[in-house]
């Protein structure tokens, strides 16, 4: 069983706040990797990642089928935040029977606490060219974090959690 | 794209035929011609990724740092380590002068399919299908800013 460090916790927050934009990497059954930048990201106790189903395609077909993900921090890189978080994904939607649980977290919980996440985190510190002119969540997807391991330069694949 | 590929590095996800992503980070990065993309590991990335890669050669990546959202595209293809001839030797050279990176394997990247991932209605986009004139025209028309220097 893992558990959050602070500067994990710190760092998994949206950019605005001072966390951080990530990666979310998916695959297909077969094997056929995805790589998608994510937003709207925050932790819940101290083993999940959410992150915000809004504008999901490719991910959000691969986690139906296959839930192994990993989730690692984009940017800002240079701040310790070396890290590739590993483990296993739902994407929690509207409609869920509200008494479902992942691995300890309930869909009830979880979508009143951050199912209108643009309105309780608003992308302020997005540019304005390339902010979405208008957000429609669909769910939050819940990652259980199993393991992680560093991506640090001399570091990598060392286990942190 | 390119300028923002070779500036910020990138982040490479590959994963094994049962499903199971794996990540590291390709810091130098060099694009060969139109189609392919070089990355400089040193040998604790390569010991991460080799294993899976050959299991399956599928790669997908984007780019890092601020690319992650200023330059929302992602490229997949299909990877090879190279450890001997003319790229590896100009690819490792160069990581090592700017980025002080003692080259393990370069992993040649050969490109197969290019999506938007900018949030909003053309997110998901496949953008391959276009030839290079019009990729060239449709990016222009979107970003009006590139990296100024390598970090």
């Amino acid at each position: 069983m893992v558990k959050f460090t602070k500067e994990m916790k710190e760092a998994l927050r949206v950019p605005g706040k001072g966390g951080s934009l990530i990666y979310l990497c998916t695959s297909s059954r077969d094997g056929n990797p995805n790589i998608a930048a994510m937003r709207f990201v925050a932790t819940h106790m101290d083993d999940k990642i959410l992150i915000a189903d809004m504008f999901l395609l490719k991910t959000k077909a691969n986690i139906k089928e296959n839930p192994n993900v990993a989730v690692t921090i984009c940017h800002p890189l240079d701040e310790g935040r070396w890290w590739v978080f590993r483990g296993k994904a739902v994407d929690i939607e509207y409609g869920f029977p509200r008494d479902f649980d992942w691995y300890g977290a309930n869909a009830t919980d979880i979508l009143n606490e951050w199912g209108n996440w643009n309105k309780a985190e608003p992308p302020d510190e997005v540019p304005p060219d390339i902010v979405f002119p208008k957000a429609v969540q669909r769910g939050v997807v819940v990652v259980h974090v199993e393991e992680a391991y560093s991506i640090e330069p001399g570091h990598t694949g060392e286990r942190v959690l | 794209m390119k300028a923002w590929i070779e500036a910020m590095g990138c982040h490479l996800c590959a994963a094994t035929p049962e499903g199971v992503p794996y990540v590291v980070l390709g810091r130098y990065a060099a694009v060969q011609g139109d189609g392919e993309v070089a990355f400089a590991l040193a040998e604790d990335e390569v010991k991460v990724i080799e294993p899976v890669l050959a299991k399956n050669p599928r790669v997908a990546f984007g780019v890092s740092r601020q690319g992650g959202i200023r330059a929302a595209y992602q490229f997949k293809g299909t990877g090879e380590f190279l450890r001997s001839g003319l790229v590896f030797e100009v690819v490792s050279a160069r990581a090592k002068e700017e980025k002080g990176i003692d080259t393990a394997a370069v992993l040649l990247v050969r490109l197969t399919e290019l999506y938007c991932t900018k949030p909003g209605y053309e997110a998901g986009q496949r953008l391959d299908g276009m030839v290079p004139e019009e990729l060239n025209a449709w990016e222009r028309q979107r970003w009006k800013d590139v990296p100024r220097k390598r970090d």
